[in-house]
Order: structure tokens, then sequence, then C-alpha cells
């Protein structure tokens, strides 16, 4: 465990945050709650990882805990939801993974490309990284939202 | 006399399939899920007093069926670009939540809701330029850039994320806005990162581009799918693909323009 390097990704994860909770136009007295989503968002992932997890598992297990937190807590901040645990794990978006995927499809085009057998590898494994951890984070968002709406019909 | 009662109901019909579309047209402008829009627009129109409500979401098409006794009506209207707007889609809510409780009558929650699309306070522009520059700057962070290309990204984001508001403002097609924001704050934060002796530019220079990633429609996309809208979460899914694509060819002649490669 690094735990300077878990604080590191908590700031940033949570400034990313607020940043993108701006952007969403949300109020800004629930802009705390989006530094506080997106460091626990960043933080849960950043221990999976160091706990020898993959990516698009860490991923699933940060949405998990910031889709429960925000359950939970839901009625008392007073704020929809969705947006807030949405705001919190936008941080955790592979940006970076998509445009490596797309930019390494266009190199594939180009008239002599340079191993083209190495590139082609890369940008598909980018691609599948990209779909697997949006997919675990949505997944991981859903799940507390799910289980909350089956309990609600129960009450 | 059965004439003159069928034509006031068919225009309350009326008056409450419009009403309850249009709250769906705004959430859906605002980012909210398919399942969050139909269980809103149901309780409009419930809460107006209609017996019978079905709806279908469409990526740019709202429809509706609404109900009394054995009258009933079909209505479709328009859905503009799908943005975020938090405050926008809480304030909805809320109006909903006021419907259903205080018995709001339909001219008054008419007045409700053009009241609060006229208000519709947003942050100021500087404001919002500044927090997403800040926002790709810790991104970048994430992705291990350097601490000599923190500034630079800071300031190609921010520079990108104003330029997205005019061209936003003059109506500029969004794909085309992509690509032209995707250079412009690459290009900036690239060439500004490379003066700064920085080790990470090609990062820093995706890094200044994440402000244009859409993370709310890939996720909405997604929840669609899973909660039974498939037709609705594959288009949204498709136009996340193809801003993407617009995006990375921003990024790329930004590369070009600098002689980075991958």
């Amino acid at each position: 465990m690094d735990p300077v390097k878990i604080l590191h990704q908590m700031l940033f994860g949570g400034l990313a945050a607020m940043g993108f909770g701006v952007l969403f136009n949300m109020h800004r007295r629930h802009l705390l709650l989006c530094v506080l989503a997106g460091g626990l968002a960043l933080g849960t992932r950043t221990v999976g990882q160091q706990l020898g997890w993959s990516l698009e598992a860490a991923s699933f297990a940060a949405a998990l805990a910031v889709g429960s937190v925000v359950q939970v807590f839901q009625e008392r901040i007073g704020v929809s939801r969705n947006i807030l645990d949405v705001a919190g794990c936008i941080p955790m978006v592979p940006g970076l993974f998509a445009t490596k995927a797309i930019l390494g499809f266009f190199s594939l085009t180009t008239p002599e490309p340079s191993n083209p057998n190495e590139i082609l590898i890369s940008s598909v494994e980018y691609f599948l990284r990209v779909a697997f951890t949006i997919g675990a984070i949505g997944t991981g968002l859903a799940i507390p939202s799910m289980l909350l709406r089956v309990l609600d019909r129960k009450k | 006399m059965v004439e003159s009662d069928i034509v006031v109901e068919s225009a309350t019909l009326e008056d409450i399939a419009m009403l309850a579309m249009e709250f769906g047209r705004i959430m859906m402008e605002c980012g909210s899920s398919a399942s969050i829009v139909e269980e809103y627009v149901v309780r409009v129109a419930r809460g107006l007093g209609a017996r019978r409500v079905d709806l279908r979401i469409g990526y740019a098409s709202l429809a509706i069926t609404v109900g009394i006794s054995d009258e009933g009506i079909t209505r479709m209207r328009k859905v503009g670009y799908l943005g975020v707007n938090q405050r926008m889609g809480q304030s909805l809510r809320e109006l909903v939540r006021r419907l259903e409780v205080e018995k709001l009558s339909l001219s008054l929650t008419r007045s409700e809701l053009t009241r609060l699309v006229q208000e519709n306070p947003r942050h100021p522009g500087w404001f919002v330029d500044i927090a997403v520059g800040l926002a790709c700057a810790s991104f970048g962070r994430l992705l291990n850039i350097d601490w000599n290309a923190f500034l630079p990204v800071f300031a190609g984001a921010t520079l990108g994320q104003c330029f997205r508001r005019q061209l936003t403002r003059r109506q500029v097609n969004v794909f085309i806005t992509a690509t032209l924001v995707a250079f412009l704050a690459s290009f900036v934060s690239g060439l500004t990162a490379r003066w700064c002796g920085s080790q990470t530019v090609p990062i820093a220079m995706v890094a200044a581009v994440l402000l244009l990633v859409p993370g709310v429609p890939a996720l909405n996309a997604q929840y669609d799918i899973m909660n039974g809208y498939p037709t609705l979460g594959n288009a949204r899914a498709v136009w996340v693909g193809t801003i993407l694509i617009f995006l990375t060819i921003g990024v790329w002649l930004g590369q070009m323009a600098l002689g980075e490669g991958r």
C-alpha cells in the first residue's frame, strides 16, 4: 500500500469531479459533495489496484462504493442521486484509452503502417478496456439504485 | 351537450399530454436517463388527472398516450440537444413533488415550469472555464503527467472550454465543435508543455481534451439498455462513439501540427 499515492489520487479525483460538477451546472453548495464523491471513487479504485485488481475490477468496486454511499445519504444531502454519483465517477471514465484506441486505428489506415500487428493488438486492447471499464462503472452505479427500487416496492 | 363535453375533455387531455411531454423534453435535455424521464412524465400526467399514461422515449422525440375514462389521445414532440444541467433537473423534480403534494392546477404548473425555464440559473462562463481547466489538469495528474505539464493542461483546457462556449452559442454542429475544441486544447497544452520542459507532452495533449469525453451520455446509454430502453441506449452509444472519433481527429491534428507521434 502506498498511502501518498492514494491521497494524491483522491485529491485530484475530487478536483476533477468538482470541475465536472460545475460543467453539469450543479449548485455551488453541492460542489463539495462532488469532491467527496470523486475522492471516494479514486481512493477506492487506487486501493483496489494496489491490491492487485485489474482496472476494470477496481473501477467496479469504486462505482459500487460511490453509488451505495450516495443512495444511503441521498435523503439527507437533498441532491438527485443519479447526477452526484455520475459526477463522482466521471474521473474514472477512460478517455485516454478511448483516444489511444482510435488514434491506433487511424494509424493502421496510413499507406505503410509500421508494426501493424502490434498497433492492431494494442488498439483492440485499449478499446476493450474502455468498453469493460465503462461497463464496470455503469453496473457498479446501477446495482445500488436497482436494489433500492426493489426495497421501495416491498415497503 | 354530449359533443361539448367531449370537446372539453379532449382539450384537457391535450393540455395534460403536452405539459407532461414538456417536462419529459426538458428532463431529457438536462441529461436524465430514460427511466427517470418516464417516471416523472407519468407522475406529472397522473398528477394532472390522467388515468392511463404510456410513453415512448426516442433519442430525438417523445410520444405519449394519455387517457381519462374512455377517451385518449396520442401526441408526439421533438427533443433538442441532450446536454447536462443538474440544477434544472433538480428543480423539475421538486416541481413534480409540489404538483403531487399541493395538487397544483394545470395552469399553475405550466406557469411554474415557464418560470423555471426562464430563470435557469447558471454559473458564470469564466467560472466554468476555470473549473473545467482545473478538472482536466487534475485528470492529467491521474494519468501521470509531470508537474511541468500541469499548468499547460490547465491553460489548454480552459481555453478549449471558452472556445466551446462560443461555438455552442453560435449553434455550430456539436461534432465539428468537438474537433475544433480538441485541436485547440491539445495544441495549446502540447506547445506550452514542451516550452515548460515536460516529459509527458503526448499525455498532456490528451488530458486537455477530456472535457469533451461524453461521460454522462456513455453511462446513460448503459442505464437505458439495462432498464429496458435498448433503442435509446444504442442511439446514445452511437452518439458517444461518434463524438470520440471527432474528438480524436482534433487531437490527431494537434499532434500533426506539433510533430508528436503516438
